[in-house]
């Protein structure tokens, strides 16, 4: 119930800020135009440079949407009612791992279909086999990120030092999304990199395991 | 644990000074001594450095992680100094093992750098904890100490990530292990002994600082940078 209370809070705040909603989706879509460009117009390999800028997109991106949602709370004073309620730390930060999973995957269903067209890659048929590997990127990613976002609450330069301590975490993630991305659109085949599916699933359930017993001393540092 | 440094501690730290530089001698003395590797020729040796570095790492990053759940268990300001003095000589020797591993990969592989797993697991291992120092020299709130503790637990997750990469990862150009005989062998030992008596001596010399800090802060001495107020118990 805390879960959902406080998923649905983060996204009402995110949702009244439609400023913002529109500068993440811009920029996103930006950093594909770029990178694009960059590697175009005649690509060697399209179905690799398409996951790598759809990734770094989703990657660069997500960093605004994390530190947004920190801001936020912080300018409402979010994050004090929410730990006065007595509600279980845990659950306060999987629901804060799930707007974020909402919000970066809102970010990814736009970004897909742009570096899809603009890179000529993918085809309908392993549609829902990207979709599976862009959950397992997007909740490893929230679920880190919701951890790093709530450490970094109370650091000078935040957003800075969120990307210096959160890039490097989600290196084994990022790595894994990019080359099962790119199996996918190449030929299909996963076969080769079934290794890196499994380094992303041990990825999540690791953010979400240290999160379980990790996230009450950093509510606490924060207070 | 009083926060006046005891007397033994000096006496303790000079004697590992002596050990480590007694022992540091001696394997330079025995690497010049050692046999030149046929194929790699004299630039081999830099494995006398490069793996014990490694390992003095290992420890100081294990060091830093076991003392992170001691401090958030307990809350004692000592685990907190002992994990920032362990960080800061792991950073230090993995420094060297970022410096010397391209030195030898030149001659082995003829590249300076090549995106393999260890390689690459290491670099990341060398970046989250510089950022470790980063956070910690930009926090003054009591907020470090704990801060501090849990990115001491979560980066350690690394650890064996980069100790088993070569084993997970397929094309991993890294040697799994180091197999020596003879005096190579002996040379490789005694550096090890070498370097891990250095770190002891370097620990204790850098707890040392923090010790010595957190006495000054518990007399309110506004000379010394204020370490972050926690309990300091008798």
């Amino acid at each position: 119930m805390t879960l959902l209370s406080v998923a649905l809070k983060d996204l009402r705040l995110h949702a009244r800020d439609a400023r913002f909603v529109a500068t993440l989706f811009l920029f996103s879509t930006s950093l594909v135009l770029i990178l694009s460009v960059a590697f175009g117009p005649i690509f060697r390999d399209p179905a690799r440079e398409a996951s790598a800028t759809l990734w770094a997109a989703l990657f660069f991106a997500g960093v605004l949407g994390l530190t947004r949602s920190l801001d936020l709370e912080a300018e409402s004073g979010g994050g004090d009612a929410l730990r006065l309620t007595g509600a279980d730390p845990y659950s306060i930060y999987l629901g804060k791992t799930l707007a974020n999973v909402l919000l970066l995957g809102a970010v990814f269903l736009l970004v897909l279909p742009i570096a899809s067209v603009f890179y000529d890659v993918g085809n309908l048929s392993v549609l829902p086999a990207v979709l599976g590997v862009a959950a397992l990127g997007v909740i490893g990613y929230a679920a880190w990120g919701t951890l790093f976002a709530a450490l970094a609450r109370g650091l000078k330069a935040r957003e800075l030092l969120l990307s210096v301590l959160l890039f490097p975490t989600l290196v084994p993630l990022w790595i894994g999304a990019v080359k099962v991305t790119h199996a996918l659109w190449a030929d299909g085949n996963i076969d080769p990199v079934r290794d890196w599916i499994k380094v992303m699933a041990v990825s999540d359930v690791l953010a979400l395991a240290l999160a379980s017993f990790l996230y009450e001393p950093i509510q606490e540092a924060s207070e | 644990m009083s926060v006046l440094v005891p007397k033994w501690w000096s006496g303790l730290t000079q004697v590992l000074w002596a050990a480590s530089l007694l022992l540091l001698g001696a394997s330079l003395w025995m690497v010049v001594r050692a046999p030149v590797e046929a194929q790699m020729g004299v630039v081999q040796k830099i494995v006398y450095v490069h793996v014990p570095s490694a390992i003095a790492t290992l420890i100081a990053f294990g060091l830093t992680f076991g003392a992170s759940i001691a401090y958030l268990s307990t809350k004692r300001w000592y685990w907190d100094a002992i994990a920032a003095s362990a960080c800061e000589l792991g950073l230090v020797f993995a420094t060297i093992v970022m410096v010397t591993g391209p030195l030898w990969a030149r001659s082995a592989w003829n590249t300076w750098w090549t995106w393999e797993p260890r390689l690459t697991t290491f670099l990341i291992l060398w970046i989250l904890y510089a950022g470790y120092h980063v956070v910690r020299a930009s926090l003054r709130s009591s907020a470090r100490r704990t801060v501090c503790s849990i990115l001491g637990i979560v980066f350690f997750v690394n650890l064996p990530i980069v100790w088993k990469s070569v084993e997970w990862w397929r094309g991993s150009l890294h040697p799994r292990n180091v197999t020596m005989t003879g005096e190579m062998r002996e040379t490789l030992l005694l550096s090890m002994a070498a370097w891990l008596v250095f770190l002891a001596a370097a620990f204790l010399t850098r707890l040392r600082l923090e010790w010595a800090r957190e006495a000054a802060s518990a007399r309110g001495d506004a000379r010394v940078p204020a370490a972050a107020p926690g309990r300091v118990s008798a």
